[in-house]
């Protein structure tokens, strides 16, 4: 029965045209999410074209939409096939690497890894073992509408905890549909926290596995965003409905939301939406500990690749050249290189205050089923907490439980 | 029996003539339908079949690219049971179910009496009725999903203008409001076909047969219910089946618009068949969902196709 559902896998992959990639061992076929090839010019083809001139193999890049990209993973190596080369959402890494789908890159980068940002490698960790490279990278930063924030009475952004609510709390006094921080739903609200539950010292669950989601440092990062909805009012009600990052940022786009917790991404749909926008970009505010979530994509190898040059593929896009590649491509390099003094000069201003803070990136829990317990488990506590259904120490408590049964 | 050709007309025969005589005659039409017999199989019935088997496998993406793929019995369907999301998506559903099959069918109904009447620009208004029909389903979730929104939704915007809100309303957001809001938008997009395939049947309906009833003295609500109603009688019955497939089978409201949430509180079968699959990763209890959903799918089907026999019968 084994060979029955695999064949239907495969069937589906077929379907849907994703079979026969890992076939042919002299090709290299390599899937990306689609935003890293906007158009023909894309930055990634020069890479591609250099790869193939240096190493004499071909590749085959093929552009999945990000929205697709990880069914489509997972029903090809489900199904026993699948691209030699995939970039991965660091989030999904564990599930994969926990499935044995992804070769164990442990050895062939034991000389090369130090050359990476420690918080960007982490993530392509799993048990002890490295299964990706850090592609690009990004981590969240506090975007800050400068006029709402002069109108409010205040020369500088927060820097701390008690300066972020009270601004928030002055914009929010700005007009009947003005607001401090423009939040989202579920997921969302939960990625956009996340920073401040590592700030206040929390944990969600630590590199030993255990589970730490209900002490107190995590209900108090709860109560502080709940209470700036439910008490300050100064989040608006896009908290409850917003599910994507469009609806998220909408509020901050539109002058009517003062503040938004975000990454690089949104920088390109500012300057396509709201291109008169006045913003900064500036570090979190800071809680007990310096802390910011990485997002970002890593490559990693598919465990049935017949193609021996498809970790060479991985090393050479990750390496020294990915600092000018990434920023043309207006994103985050990994490697340690982009992380110099002159390498951030080169930066457009925007991206700066990222690549700055980027020494206080952390990567989320690598655990199988992270993907789960963010979008099952911690997503439906804080919707609870923020309607108020129950309290944030409650909902922190019995997420904690289902996550530990979860793991069990 | 020899044959009727000549020996030297068969020497000159075509490479097909095989199949005019003897067991070439007999095979001939089966190997016409063949390819699509091949086809359906690989295309349906295989996948159905693997589909239900997976419903008994330990099926996750682990188990399956370690080839430790187990038949596990009962247990998927088990855990599908004792899971309390499964009873809130099966009230949902019922509910989503009822909802959408009540409203459509009345709604339908009644703009189908309506538009069966000589009324002033009856071409422009069938028209304008068809056009949510018509709009991708995408699109029109989307554009629902923005005029519900709860700071700048027109939806909004015109309840207070006419006083049914005091403040604007997260329709989507609301544990109490999330599946009437999304039901409210499937409603709105599935009531022409309903009402599409009612006017159809109104008009077959012999003019002899109302003239008959006028002269009688039917008229209004006797009229409909004793003359009009059992004339489409069966036309009504194939609707409201087919209002029952296409509204389970209505993924896309659901996920695009609230996404199940929040809290389940919009969760359906599918829905919750999907997450089992792309978010827990495990298609075994996936499988398990969607084989209860086939039965009751299985069973519907073939009422609506019973109901087509009648049809054609009569």
């Amino acid at each position: 029965m084994l060979k029955l559902t695999t064949r239907l896998l495969r069937t589906a992959a077929c379907a849907l045209g994703l079979w026969g990639a890992a076939a042919q061992a002299d090709t290299i076929t390599f899937w990306v999410n689609a935003p890293m090839v906007p158009n023909a010019q894309a930055p990634l083809y020069d890479e591609i074209r250099a790869f193939e001139a240096q190493t004499g193999h071909k590749v085959n890049l093929q552009a999945i939409p990000f929205q697709e990209l990880e069914k489509r993973l997972f029903v090809a190596l489900g199904g026993g096939s699948g691209p030699d080369v995939m970039a991965i959402d660091n989030a999904w890494l564990a599930a994969y690497a926990d499935a044995g789908v992804l070769a164990d890159l442990t050895d062939r980068t034991r000389s090369v890894a130090s050359q990476y940002q420690p918080g960007p490698l982490a993530s392509g960790r799993f048990q002890g073992r490295l299964y990706a490279l850090p592609w690009y990278t990004n981590n969240v930063a506090l975007f800050v509408n400068n006029d709402m924030l002069k109108a409010a009475g205040f020369s500088a952004p927060p820097k701390n905890w008690t300066e972020f609510r009270a601004v928030a709390k002055a914009m929010r006094g700005l007009g009947a549909d003005k607001y401090g921080l423009a939040m989202g739903a579920g997921r969302f609200g939960v990625f956009q926290m996340t920073s401040f539950v590592w700030q206040n010292g929390g944990e969600l669950v630590d590199d030993a596995g255990q589970v730490r989601v209900g002490e107190p440092a995590v209900a108090e990062t709860f109560q502080l965003f709940t209470d700036m909805y439910r008490v300050d009012k100064s989040i608006p009600d896009t908290v409850l409905t917003a599910q994507s990052w469009d609806e998220v940022f909408a509020p901050f786009l539109q002058s009517r939301a003062g503040m938004l917790i975000s990454g690089d991404w949104t920088i390109g749909t500012i300057k396509r939406v709201s291109p008169n926008l006045n913003y900064s970009i500036v570090p979190l505010p800071a809680g007990k500990r310096a802390a910011t979530v990485i997002g970002g994509f890593n490559l990693a190898v598919n465990a049935k690749t017949k193609s021996p040059a498809a970790a060479d593929l991985v090393l050479f896009l990750t390496g020294p050249r990915s600092v000018e590649a990434m920023r043309k491509a207006d994103r985050l390099s990994a490697h340690m290189t982009a992380t110099t003094a002159e390498a951030i000069a080169k930066l457009p201003e925007t991206q700066r205050p990222f690549m700055s803070q980027a020494a206080a990136g952390r990567a989320r829990p690598s655990i199988a089923i992270w993907a789960e317990v963010h979008s099952s488990i911690l997503s439906p506590a804080w919707d609870a907490s923020v309607r108020g259904l129950v309290t944030p120490q409650a909902a922190v408590q019995k997420a904690a439980s289902e996550i530990a049964a979860k793991m069990k | 029996m020899s044959s009727p050709l000549s020996p030297e007309r068969k020497g000159r025969m075509p490479w097909s003539a095989v199949f005019e005589t003897g067991r070439g005659e007999r095979l001939y039409p089966y190997l016409m339908v063949l390819p699509a017999f091949i086809l359906v199989m690989a295309v349906v019935v295989y996948p159905v079949i693997s589909g239900i088997v997976s419903g008994f496998q330990d099926l996750t993406l682990r188990t399956l690219s370690r080839g430790q793929v187990t038949f596990i019995g009962t247990r998927n369907f088990e855990r599908v049971w004792a899971d309390p999301v499964f009873w809130t998506a099966l009230r949902n559903t019922a509910w989503w179910e009822g909802a959408n099959v009540v409203a459509q069918m009345l709604l339908g109904l009644m703009l189908a009496l309506m538009l069966n009447r000589p009324v002033r620009a009856r071409s422009w208004l069938r028209a304008g009725i068809l056009l949510p029909w018509v709009v991708p389903s995408v699109v029109a979730v989307l554009t629902w999903r923005w005029m519900y929104d709860p700071t700048v939704g027109i939806v909004n915007e015109l309840l207070v203008r006419v006083g049914v809100l005091k403040d604007y309303f997260p329709f989507l957001g609301d544990v109490g409001t999330s599946l009437w809001a999304v039901t409210v938008e499937s409603i709105w997009k599935g009531t022409p076909f309903v009402m599409l395939l009612l006017l159809a049947a109104l008009q077959m309906i012999p003019r002899s047969v109302m003239e008959a009833a006028a002269m009688d003295g039917a008229h209004g609500w006797r009229l409909l219910f004793f003359v009009v109603l059992p004339q489409i009688r069966l036309a009504f019955a194939i609707a409201l089946i087919l209002t029952l497939i296409l509204t389970v089978n209505n993924f896309n409201a659901i996920w695009l618009m609230t996404a199940g949430g929040p809290l389940n509180s919009s969760e359906t079968l599918f829905t919750l068949a999907y997450r089992y699959g792309f978010e827990r990763m495990n298609l075994g209890m996936a499988s398990a969902l969607a084989t209860l959903l086939f039965v009751f799918l299985v069973a519907v089907t073939t009422v609506y196709l019973y109901l087509i026999r009648m049809r054609e019968e009569a």
